[in-house]
């Protein structure tokens, strides 16, 4: 063999097209869980205003909330956060070698319960901010 | 089908006692003949392409020997289908009638050798297992994804056979029968480690595999089957089933598989893989339970 | 190839453990914001609120536990993620070093406010 061709990244993430069930499953948990670990670091530096004193953390967080920007993104946590604990489980069920001929349905089934409960949270999410 | 076109052999004795008229007479005609069959190939070629009965096939080329193929590139084949006809038929239809240096890995035709795995319309089949009737056109054929092609549709196979190494694929054992008897396996354990036996190193879900191409080290789906084919197999006893253990259990090891499931779906052999995999890693925690 | 498996280095004990904080969080995590969003409502959140949460010890503990563990399982994902992709050798080693102490000051500052809330360790 003289020399050797290598397609890059043709190979991968160019081909989403196929991917199957349990491909998407994996790339969605590691999609929120990079979301949701961002989003511990800030979580933690913003409650660290309650370091500073009792009313810095009352305004800051009271300012947060008014912001309807931020109350949207709650809800995206909300929608990041439940996938990924419905598919952690299945995941789990994965790991102790449940259901593995299942393991497509379950995915379908943790996709579609994350948007019934993001879609029934959003009036409890939005609510008492103002526009 | 047969691989190769019969070609016609040539009458030498003859030749030579023939008259110097002759023999320019020959040339003539056998230059005749030749034209002759270039133009019935080319009007075959365009039956073909035109015609309701044949498939559309495209096929990955690439070859850095030859200049003007080593930028990789698609050749599209039109041939005729006949029933039954696999995507090897194909292929070497398309290289006995059309271009001779379409370059392949085959040998049984029956899913047993295991030197046809390819990428077939973006999922890595056996080109023999796989109907043309099953596939959309154009069938799109390509090397096996995640390796290096070294000339068209055949990859570098190296890394795959070494991570099959790795793992000590052979029974190794401590416990020998007495001398008359034979090395006798339970119905049950036979059972359990059958689906495992059926690989046949084709590399279909190493390819498949988006960790083993991220982490070149991971052993990959096949070398952890074929781990899980020797460990569960209770004639080979207890310390060699450590010291399997103790191989799949580094950071490269099980603990890499990400259960996307891929492999399972494209083994060709229906082998459960992930299933294999998960076992294992269950294995090896209450291993090292029993030892804290 | 062949040589690079001799050395023994299991990745079982971070894969249990994963594992482990997953089952735990998954009812923490649920809990946490079943009550900070449902019960109480994100409009309404003041420090003394917090406050009155967190002098309560099991509470208190609780959310020491949740942020541990949920630390060790978001780091240790993304270390996950990266040796996936091939991180090796000296990188590899920075990396882990890089994410040990980033976990260890998110520990810290988070303990430090959960303690600034219960005005002490509530025991």
């Amino acid at each position: 063999m003289s020399q050797s061709y290598n397609r890059g990244l043709i190979e991968d993430f160019g081909r989403w097209r196929e991917f199957s069930a349990g491909m998407w499953a994996w790339i969605f948990h590691k999609f929120t869980g990079w979301v949701l670990v961002g989003y511990l670091f800030t979580h933690i530096a913003v409650l660290s205003t309650a370091l500073t004193s009792e009313a810095a953390y009352t305004t800051t967080i009271q300012a947060l909330e008014s912001l309807l920007v931020v109350r949207i993104l709650e809800v995206g946590l909300l929608a990041v956060a439940v996938f990924h604990i419905l598919n952690g489980l299945r995941l789990l069920f994965v790991d102790l070698g449940v259901g593995l001929e299942a393991q497509d349905k379950s995915f379908y089934a943790s996709l579609i319960l994350t948007g019934v409960i993001v879609v029934a949270s959003v009036p409890t999410f939005l609510a008492g901010v103002s526009i | 089908m047969s691989t190769q076109v019969p070609e016609q052999v040539e009458d030498e004795s003859s030749a030579e006692s023939v008259s110097p008229g002759k023999q320019k007479r020959d040339a003539k005609k056998r230059e005749r003949a030749e034209r002759l069959q270039e133009q019935r190939e080319a009007e075959a070629a365009e039956k073909a392409r035109t015609a309701d009965d044949t498939y559309h096939l495209k096929v990955f080329r690439y070859d850095p020997e030859v200049e003007g193929k080593q930028e990789p590139r698609f050749d599209d084949f039109y041939v005729p289908y006949k029933q039954g006809m696999t995507v090897l038929d194909a292929l070497m239809w398309a290289r006995d009638h059309y271009d001779s240096s379409l370059t392949f890995r085959h040998s049984c035709r029956q899913a047993i050798c295991g030197s046809d795995a390819l990428f077939v319309n973006g999922s890595q089949r056996l080109g023999c297992k796989t109907q043309l009737s099953d596939l959309s056109e154009p069938v799109r054929v390509e090397p096996l994804p995640h390796a290096d092609v070294v000339k068209d549709l055949v990859v570098d196979m190296e890394h795959f056979y070494d991570q099959m190494e790795a793992v000590e694929p052979y029974f190794q054992t401590n416990s020998l029968p007495d001398e008359d008897e034979e090395q006798r396996q339970t119905r049950e354990n036979r059972e359990k480690v059958k689906m495992s036996t059926r690989c046949i190193w084709c590399s279909a879900c190493m390819s498949s595999c988006n960790i083993a191409a991220g982490d070149n080290e991971y052993l990959g789906p096949a070398a952890i089957n074929k781990a899980y084919r020797f460990a569960m197999d209770e004639r080979e006893g207890e310390e060699m089933k450590q010291r399997r253990l103790e191989i799949l259990e580094q950071e490269h090891g099980v603990w890499r598989c990400q259960t996307q499931f891929s492999c399972t779906e494209v083994c060709p052999k229906d082998i459960p893989l992930t299933e294999h995999i998960q076992e294992l890693k269950r294995e090896a925690i209450k291993n090292n339970l029993k030892f804290w | 190839m062949a040589e690079r498996y001799t050395s023994f280095e299991p990745g079982g004990t971070r894969w249990l453990w994963q594992r482990l904080t997953a089952a735990f969080l998954v009812i923490v995590l649920a809990f946490h914001f079943f009550l900070l969003h449902f019960v109480n409502h994100a409009d309404e959140v003041t420090f003394a609120m917090s406050e009155a949460r967190m002098t309560q010890l099991t509470y208190f503990s609780l959310m020491i536990l949740f942020l541990v563990t949920a630390t060790f399982h978001g780091v240790n994902g993304v270390y996950n993620a990266l040796v996936n992709q091939g991180l090796s050798g000296s990188r590899k080693t920075a990396v882990k070093a890089i994410l040990g102490i980033a976990s260890l000051v998110l520990i810290v500052q988070g303990v430090r406010t959960a303690i600034a809330w219960a005005g002490g360790v509530p025991i």
